[in-house]
């Protein structure tokens, strides 16, 4: 217990972002730890200790010894590491002497911690990621085996890494779940409380991974200048090899924290709905189907239609394909909103120019299932296209289209894709869960006032893209101002230029360095 | 078999039935014992989905049948619609991707279909010769598309069909989620031995086997040789030849051996009356078997049989659902339960299909006291 102590007296210099960084790892845990101490005084002090792991791997480069694996440590092995340093008196146990050395090398880390997180990370000789920006290093072709450069590269890399993943909203994010951890009654509500641990448990990750690169990038920086006092050139074509591939791969993870949302690794729906302009817009609608579908194919996603409903004489009216696999959503919601085609019609007899309109709206695919919202059989009218007449033995018929209407919110979904009722109800239950889920989830976010954006902005949103077949050949975003000179490419599926400057558009903007 | 099964049902009349306190079981099956002593033996095709993929054709031939059967379907415009509620072309047009899909191996090559690689090779389960006939017929005879590729897509199952056996409809399913309710209210029922009577391709026995589970046993009778082969055919491909035990024969003759020891009891017996066959859509009327089909003269000789069966066969507590033409028959059905078989059957209901159809029949043996 008296180690104990000293941690939490310590705790007092520590702080706002160290503060998070406590909380960070208590998530979920504080509950089951309360219960272990049984006194609501101590749950913070319990929360304490496991700041210790994260420490343990800032600790890691300068004492070769401490197993890598304190990073990550289990919950059980956490609860068993702690439990001695609470004072419980588990000191009968035949692990004791094992426990208890683990407890010190934690103990002798606290004050290291203490100092670390009172400032700014630093090398041993003060120089911080901020401080690496600031020197304004030229940055050199990867292949010169040049420190700097590499350093100037990387710290770009995490500096761009925190814009994107909104590292302030993050912060602030994270204290607000950190509270609601805290809070006692927290598991009264288990559906809610394991949404908050959840979404807990994913920022503080996001945010350790970016810790975690800075520190890796300082004490690369730190091993450099050892093995140059120290004349080991091993140690420092190692370190540098290290700094190299930090560079290497920082920007798979700057592409990675582009897509950190919560729902981004989710499969999604695409559906396309054609605008007002009879034939001419259905053709452009299904024009824009095949190019999110030759997309999706060409990134490698399974593409299913659910519904389709062609138009009288080309084109569709709409349709709705299910694009599997991971990221399908973070990258598709790049799209939502309307598409315009500027070009001469081919259904129009007088060869006259036309504007028409598609919308895309995107849904994801929650793969959590305790995430979705819960849906009343009784809420729901179910209709299956068959023809009039009496039905039974009287008809054969392989229509085996089904809606469903979702009465409170007047939501519909339609499946026909599917060879049997049963099928499409159950594809259409898919469609209509999604829909619900999302007009949850924005409903919370207005409720969070994270997002500005209504409702119906985030089903299809506005103009996002033109695209200009006649007189001359363009497609720009409006929104980014992205522009390719030839359209084909992109109605053929090559889109990725225009969803990655988009979404680094938005999260880049948005907040003014981290 | 058409003919001495008409003979049949033009010798009753309905009204005739009701009044007839004769109107016993081995009686009327007794008419229909010589048709299923004929031990023809019919072997079930095989699907085409699943035949082994021994056939191949070029990107090109398949692209150029797809675009000939397209066509021919877009030609039918509302057609077979204004004429008999057939198909329309947009219909027929997701039925020729679906056939598409049954007969080629690998689907990931069809989007590759009239975009490039014209000389590549696709591994087919029908020569693409075939599928210019198998078109044709669908188009051109309404041959029923189900009948064309060899299966129904039926709830959450595949079934094999083929000519001579009735291809199971969305409606009769509902059964299936009626017996679940019973089933998950009485614990009793779901161990004990069920029937389905004229079983046809086998659908309601082995939608109601899987929610038995494996204590549950269902005795599946059909007097069509044709019916007993699809049904086993289809028994076994789902697993199920421990639970299903698919006998031939008229209705709860080869059944006797479970004489008021049935937990419950389903069938969707023929129901469509005589004078009606002849109006039918092409694909039910022309392609249909009429024994599948054909109800007598108001449609209910096979149905007030099942009644007066489910008096004699289910045990106390035992539950009955049977499908019927609509309205008009539940009605019937219903008087008919409530005036002469309400010693025994009590609890009569009529249950609405999707379609708000009148459609279903329900009850229970009473309890003994
Ligand atoms: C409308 S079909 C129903 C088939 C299947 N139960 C279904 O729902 O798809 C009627 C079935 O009853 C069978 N059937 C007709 N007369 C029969 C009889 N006397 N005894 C047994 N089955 C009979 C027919 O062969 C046919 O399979």
């Amino acid at each position: 217990m008296s180690s104990f102590i000293r941690i939490s007296s310590r705790k007092s210099k520590v702080d706002a972002q160290s503060t998070r960084i406590l909380h960070l790892f208590s998530s979920g845990l504080s509950s089951f730890l309360y219960k272990f101490v049984g006194s609501p005084s101590h749950s913070h002090h319990i929360v304490s200790p496991s700041s210790l792991f994260w420490v343990g791997s800032r600790c890691r480069h300068f004492s070769h010894h401490v197993p890598q694996d304190n990073i990550l440590i289990s919950r059980s092995s956490f609860i068993e590491n702690i439990i001695p340093l609470c004072g419980s008196n588990s000191f009968g146990n035949t692990n004791f002497s094992h426990r208890s050395r683990r407890g010190l090398v934690f103990a002798s880390q606290i004050r290291f911690w203490g100092s670390q997180a009172a400032s700014e990370q630093s090398t041993s000789d003060g120089l911080t990621v901020d401080g690496i920006l600031a020197n304004n290093w030229t940055i050199l072709d990867e292949n010169e085996g040049d420190w700097k450069s590499h350093a100037t590269a990387v710290a770009q890399s995490i500096n761009l890494i925190k814009r994107r993943l909104q590292w302030r909203k993050l912060m602030v994010r994270l204290d607000f779940l950190s509270a609601q951890l805290d809070k006692q009654d927290l598991w009264d509500d288990p559906v809610h409380a394991s949404k908050v641990s959840r979404e807990h448990g994913s920022l503080a990750g996001k945010m350790k991974e970016v810790i975690a690169l800075e520190q890796e990038l300082l004490e690369n920086i730190d091993m450099i200048k050892l093995a140059r006092e120290e004349n080991d050139e091993d140690l420092e074509s190692e370190s540098m090899k290290a700094l190299l591939n930090m560079r290497r791969n920082s920007r798979e993870k700057e592409l990675k924290a582009l897509l950190a949302g919560e729902q981004d690794l989710c499969s999604c729906f695409i559906e396309v709905q054609s605008g007002a302009g009879g034939t001419e817009s259905m053709d452009w609608a299904a024009m824009v189907m095949q190019m999110y579908k030759s997309w999706a194919q060409g990134r490698g996603y399974k593409v299913t239609v659910v519904e389709e409903m062609p138009g009288e004489i080309a084109g569709i009216k709409r349709a709705t394909i299910k694009v599997d696999g991971e990221y399908a959503f973070g990258y598709a919601k790049a799209e939502v909103g309307v598409h315009r085609l500027v070009r001469i019609s081919p259904f129009d007899s007088n060869k006259r120019r036309h504007t028409s309109f598609a919308a895309v709206a995107v849904t994801p695919i929650l793969g959590d299932a305790s995430a979705h919202v819960q849906i009343n059989e009784s809420d729901l009218r179910i209709e299956r296209f068959r023809s009039g007449g009496p039905g039974g033995q009287h008809a054969n018929t392989t229509e085996s289209a089904v809606r469903i209407v979702h009465i409170p919110t007047g939501i519909t979904a339609v499946c026909q894709n599917e060879r049997s009722q049963h099928q499409n109800k159950a594809s259409a239950m898919a469609v209509l869960q999604s829909r619900l889920d999302q007009l949850e989830m924005a409903r919370q976010a207005q409720l969070n006032a994270q997002h500005t954006q209504s409702l119906t902005d985030i089903t299809w949103g506005s103009q996002i893209r033109s695209y200009v077949l006649h007189p001359y050949r363009m497609v720009k975003d409006v929104r980014t101002n992205y522009e390719v000179s030839d359209p084909d490419s992109v109605l053929e599926g090559d889109l990725d230029g225009f969803i990655l400057s988009y979404l680094s558009a938005c999260l880049d903007k948005d907040e003014d360095g981290a | 078999m058409k003919l001495s099964l008409s003979s049949v049902y033009r010798s009753s009349n309905f009204p005739a039935i009701l009044k007839s306190s004769a109107f016993s079981i081995p009686c009327r099956s007794f008419c229909f014992s010589s048709l299923s002593s004929s031990q023809t033996s019919v072997k079930a095709q095989i699907p085409l989905f699943l035949r082994p993929a021994r056939c191949s054709a070029t990107l090109h031939d398949l692209k150029k049948w797809h675009d000939w059967a397209k066509n021919l379907a877009s030609s039918i415009g509302l057609t077979f619609e204004q004429s008999d509620n057939g198909p329309d072309s947009s219909l027929l047009c997701r039925e020729l991707k679906w056939l598409l899909e049954d007969a080629v191996e690998d689907h990931t090559l069809l989007p590759l279909m009239g975009v490039q690689n014209d000389d590549k090779r696709v591994t087919m389960r029908a020569e693409v010769d075939e599928l210019y006939n198998l078109w044709n017929q669908r188009i051109h005879e309404r041959r029923p598309f189900q009948y064309i590729v060899g299966c129904e897509h039926w709830r959450d199952l595949v079934l094999s069909v083929q000519e001579g056996i009735l291809i199971p409809r969305p409606e009769t399913g509902h059964i299936v989620d009626l017996v679940s309710d019973v089933v998950s209210k009485d614990d009793e029922l779901k161990v004990g031995v069920w029937a389905d009577l004229g079983t046809g391709s086998g659908a309601l026995a082995i939608g109601i086997s899987r929610i038995l589970g494996t204590e549950g046993r269902v005795i599946a009778t059909d007097l069509n040789p044709v019916a007993v082969a699809v049904a086993a055919y289809n028994v076994k491909r789902y697993g199920l030849k421990e639970i299903i035990e698919i006998r031939e024969g008229s209705w709860f003759e080869p059944a006797k051996d479970v004489e008021g020891k049935l937990s419950g009891l389903v069938s969707n017996p023929p129901y469509i009356p005589s004078k009606d066959i002849s109006g039918l859509q092409a694909e039910v009327g022309r392609h249909e078997p009429r024994v599948a089909l054909d109800g007598g003269v108001n449609g209910m000789d096979a149905l007030l049989h099942l009644c007066d069966g489910a008096a004699l066969f289910l045990k106390p507590g035992g539950f009955f659902a049977f499908e019927t033409n609509g309205e008009q028959q539940c009605r019937a059905l219903v008087d008919y339960l409530e005036n002469y078989k309400s010693t025994r059957l009590c609890n009569f209901e009529i249950v609405p299909d999707f379609a708000g159809i009148q459609r279903f029949v329900t009850g229970f043996r009473r309890q003994a006291i």
